[in-house]
């Protein structure tokens, strides 16, 4: 079941990635990129390790978290109901089989597309900072969010009002979607939303960006309001999770721009300290 | 002899709430009691609240949706309610072990045979945790009736059964709602005779003398929950709500089938009626039966070792106190402890299979006692001695290592061993070659013969994370059986197949709200009763089991029921304060101010006075 869900899910990025390619980015760039790929690698490699090592520590902490988070979280689902009730059912009133069949393959496939293109973009710039920002914040995002999932235990509406959200409710509609994501998510970790945050985040990039990328903006705010929509429609997140994630998105791009500096740190060190070079010269080795 | 009613109408009476508050005092329990938030301060302006304990949908979608429902109407009545929501062990853990809720609504396993409601009821149970009187419940008169049905038999049980049933319909400790029919789905490729066998998943039974195709050696089941992955403990309280997995790992003396008792690691058990003159030193005369246990020869535990009648005296001694007189204090185990506290005395016979048992009871209740799995004795005096060398021995009651931990690989003498598991995603049994089901020269007799043989090589339960995928997967072929119940919502995706067929029963377990008698206001007895008045347990069956449940008045169905508890298109004691699910306000708020509670100018309920 879960290599059925698996194979449609690779089959559809990859059919959504090249022709977002071929729209948003153009020609003239991609042949640059050709040219200048190596160099560009070796600048953001450290990102993508940073970002690598974060993915990893997430999948082991997949099984060490709930334990931990058990021992010292806080049982919060109550809380977050008394605050804002029945506030998200105020999404079943655009609730028909259109609007749930366009939210689930946002939830899934929009998603995981939103987060996939934007890296591959920022790759074709000469300038490696924007590329550096983005892993960086996609890390914080993961980083921070597991954090917080530790420390609040909480369900999502359709754990709670099941029968009212049961129409759209993604896992009633689609129950194979369940094998997926019980791979990445456990179903107390609602708070805040990540799909939320790391959605926000890219749309901020793409609005940085939108004189670089002037087509894919407004694309990416779309997609991005429809996901963090999507969490509240479909009965996964409470408002509360989708504004947690809104603020944590505001918090990883600021921090992304102050962690990360003008220059690659191998630039850096190579301008500061150039024997550096010398004593591991596999640092260089692609020149 | 029988329940003398107080007439619902007279209010409370001073003394008898007096009464209430005072058992409740003097069985509160200490600590973890900041969470609950059930607050009555005597002469308060403050608005009542409560919580309401459950488990979310993923698990069991019934139960979060009559607590929904009861949020609801004790909102409509002015009561400030939140849901508190844990998974299902950490539930379990609240109510069961840390008496650390108001209200929950839960599945209780319940019995096959009355007596499980001493487990549930008696007094002295009252500050132990463990599956004994989690509500904190304490009355001398319910004790006496408890009593009265454990030792007797036939008709004058069903006697004392049935005013234990009308006194728990005044009193409700605990009110349950309804019993859910028991829907499966299997697949029909590579098994036959699933029909035969469809009363039978809550044991042993269900999957022994399974009828695999030639080829087939595995049984490919789905379970929705993942507890059985996690621990494999039968002592533990709040992995299971159900044995059938346990039986499976572990024999017992004799096995149930449909209500009756059968020989099982047991060659035969003969029971032979004490007479009180017998007891000389017991004033009572509560009868109690003598059983003269002769066991199965040559058997085996998964380890190889024997299984002798030590191990038989071992498992009731070791479940009456776990400490194994280490600790100052006895320890009882979290499970089957009333069933252990019935054996008076065990003698063990000189050739090591031969034991005799005086047990504290009836026939019918003394048999159920003979049903706790047989522990190998070597494994856990071991571990109790293990955990007894570490400086820091303290075996606190329901809750230490010895009854919690996973106790995986477990080490039973069942028809099937343990194979492997991984957490969340599956647990495999396999056949254990040397179970005496399998030896030529035992034969079992009618009616357990064809169902007590381990066929396939193996067992695996996979687990799957919804009803409606389960059944998805059955339907294609992908796997066998769903071995837990369906959540009643997925039962119209079962499709019209002929390789799909549909398997139900009548559950043996109920659903229940439970409440936490030791806090006021629960131990306020009208209290509880208004606010079983806002349960609508006709329409809970209809709308949130679709019509796959039976709504009951009482804790046991069939000849126990009296027919003034009989279910007659409403309870008969407590009717639902309104009518076509709309809860009549007025009436439901008049309920609360009789049993002693008023109201604000703006309709919020004050604590009691």
């Amino acid at each position: 079941m879960l290599a059925e869900v698996l194979t449609q899910l690779v089959i559809v990025i990859s059919i959504l990635l090249p022709i977002a390619i071929a729209v948003f980015i153009g020609r003239k760039r991609l042949a640059r990129t050709r040219a200048e790929w190596r160099t560009r690698l070796r600048d953001v490699a450290p990102a993508i390790a940073v970002l690598l090592i974060v993915l990893l520590i997430n999948r082991l902490a997949r099984q060490r978290a709930p334990r931990l988070s058990r021992e010292i979280g806080l049982h919060l689902t109550s809380e977050l109901y008394n605050i804002e009730g029945e506030f998200i059912l105020l999404f079943q009133s655009i609730a028909t089989p259109e609007t749930t069949a366009y939210f689930s393959l946002i939830y899934i496939y929009g998603y995981t597309f939103l987060l996939l293109f934007p890296p591959i973009a920022y790759f074709t710039l000469s300038e490696t900072r924007t590329f550096r920002r983005l892993l960086t914040a996609y890390a914080l995002n993961y980083v921070i969010g597991l954090v917080l999932y530790i420390f609040v235990i909480a369900y999502g509406p359709r754990n709670l009002m099941p029968a009212e959200v049961a129409e759209t409710m993604l896992f009633d509609t689609n129950p194979q979607y369940r094998y997926l994501t019980r791979e990445v998510n456990s179903n107390t970790n609602v708070f805040p939303s990540l799909h939320t945050s790391l959605s926000a985040t890219v749309a901020t990039f793409a609005a940085m960006t939108r004189s670089t990328f002037p087509k894919w903006f407004p694309v990416a705010v779309v997609l991005a309001a429809s996901v963090a929509i999507s969490t509240m429609f479909l009965g996964i997140h409470w408002g509360i999770d989708v504004v947690g994630g809104l603020l944590l998105a505001a918090l990883c791009v600021t921090l992304s721009d102050r962690f990360v500096g003008r220059w690659s740190i191998s630039e850096e060190l190579s301008e500061r300290y150039p024997q550096f070079e010398d004593r591991f010269p596999w640092v260089d080795r692609d020149e | 002899m029988n329940w003398t009613p107080t007439p619902p109408d007279d209010g409370v009476s001073r003394r008898s709430f007096l009464a209430a508050g005072a058992t409740g005092a003097a069985i509160t329990t200490s600590g973890c009691i900041d969470r609950v938030r059930s607050v009555v301060d005597q002469n308060t302006d403050e608005q009542l609240s409560l919580s309401i304990a459950t488990v979310p949908a993923d698990s069991d979608r019934q139960n979060i949706r009559i607590a929904r429902r009861l949020e609801a109407n004790l909102k409509k009545v002015g009561i400030d309610v939140s849901l508190d929501m844990r998974s299902q062990s950490e539930l379990l853990k609240s109510v069961l072990l840390d008496h650390d809720f108001d209200i929950y609504v839960g599945l209780h396993p319940a019995s096959y045979d009355p007596d499980f409601l001493y487990e549930a009821l008696y007094s002295r149970y009252a500050d132990e945790s463990g599956w004994q009187n989690p509500f904190g419940y304490s009355a001398i008169y319910f004790d006496t009736l408890l009593e009265n049905q454990r030792h007797a038999d036939g008709d004058e049980r069903k006697r004392h059964v049935q005013s234990l049933l009308t006194g728990l319909a005044q009193e409700k400790p605990f009110e349950p709602i309804c019993f859910p029919d028991e829907v499966r789905v299997a697949s029909t490729d590579r098994f036959d005779g699933w029909a035969d066998r469809q009363d039978l998943f809550a044991s042993r039974h269900g999957y022994l003398g399974l009828e695999p195709a030639d080829d087939t050696d595995q049984l490919h089941a789905l379970v929705t929950d993942g507890r059985l992955t996690r621990n494999l403990n039968p002592l533990s309280a709040t992995f299971r709500e159900r044995d059938t997995i346990i039986d499976l790992l572990y024999d017992s003396l004799l096995t149930e089938h449909d209500g009756s008792l059968h020989p099982w690691l047991a060659e035969s058990v003969d029971l032979v009626d004490a007479s009180a003159d017998t007891d000389e030193n017991d004033a009572e005369d509560d009868p109690s039966v003598t059983a003269t246990v002769t066991l199965r020869e040559d058997c085996q535990f998964h380890d190889g070792e024997p299984v002798t009648a030590e191990d038989v005296a071992f498992t009731y001694r070791f479940i009456t106190d776990t400490s194994w007189n280490l600790a100052q204090m006895p320890s009882p185990a979290p499970r089957y402890r009333s069933q252990a506290e019935m054996i008076d005395g065990i003698t063990v016979g000189d050739d090591g299979y031969r034991l005799t048992m005086t047990i504290a009871g009836g026939r019918a209740a003394a048999k159920r006692a003979l049903t706790v799995p047989i522990l190998p004795k070597h494994v856990w005096s071991d571990r109790v001695n293990q955990y007894a060398g570490s400086q820091t021995f303290t075996p606190t009651q329901g809750q230490w290592s010895a009854v919690t931990a996973s106790n995986i690989p477990p080490v039973g003498s069942g028809p099937f061993e343990f194979d492997s598991r991984s957490e969340d995603e599956y647990l495999t049994l396999q056949r254990f070659d040397e179970h005496f089901t399998l030896r030529e020269d035992v034969t079992l007799a009618d009616p357990i013969a064809e169902l007590s043989e381990p066929t396939v090589a193996e067992l695996r339960f996979e687990v799957d994370p919804s009803s409606p995928s389960a059944i998805g997967r059955i339907a294609d072929g992908n796997a066998d059986l769903t071995a837990s119940m369906l959540d009643a919502y997925s039962l119209g995706a079962i499709p019209d197949s002929s390789s799909v067929e549909r398997l139900e029963t009548q559950s043996q377990m109920f659903y229940h709200i439970g409440f936490n008698v030791r806090n006021e206001p629960f131990s306020n007895p009208h209290f509880r009763r208004a606010i079983t008045q806002l349960l609508d347990k006709k329409r809970i069956t209809e709308d949130v089991f679709n019509g796959n449940a039976t709504p009951v008045a009482t804790p046991l169905t069939g000849e126990w029921v009296p027919d003034a508890l009989e279910w007659d298109g409403e309870d008969p004691v407590t009717p639902f304060a309104g009518s076509n699910g709309v809860l009549n306000t007025e009436v439901a708020k008049l309920a609360f101010e009789r049993a002693g509670f008023r109201h604000d100018d703006n309709g919020r309920l004050l604590g009691g006075d």
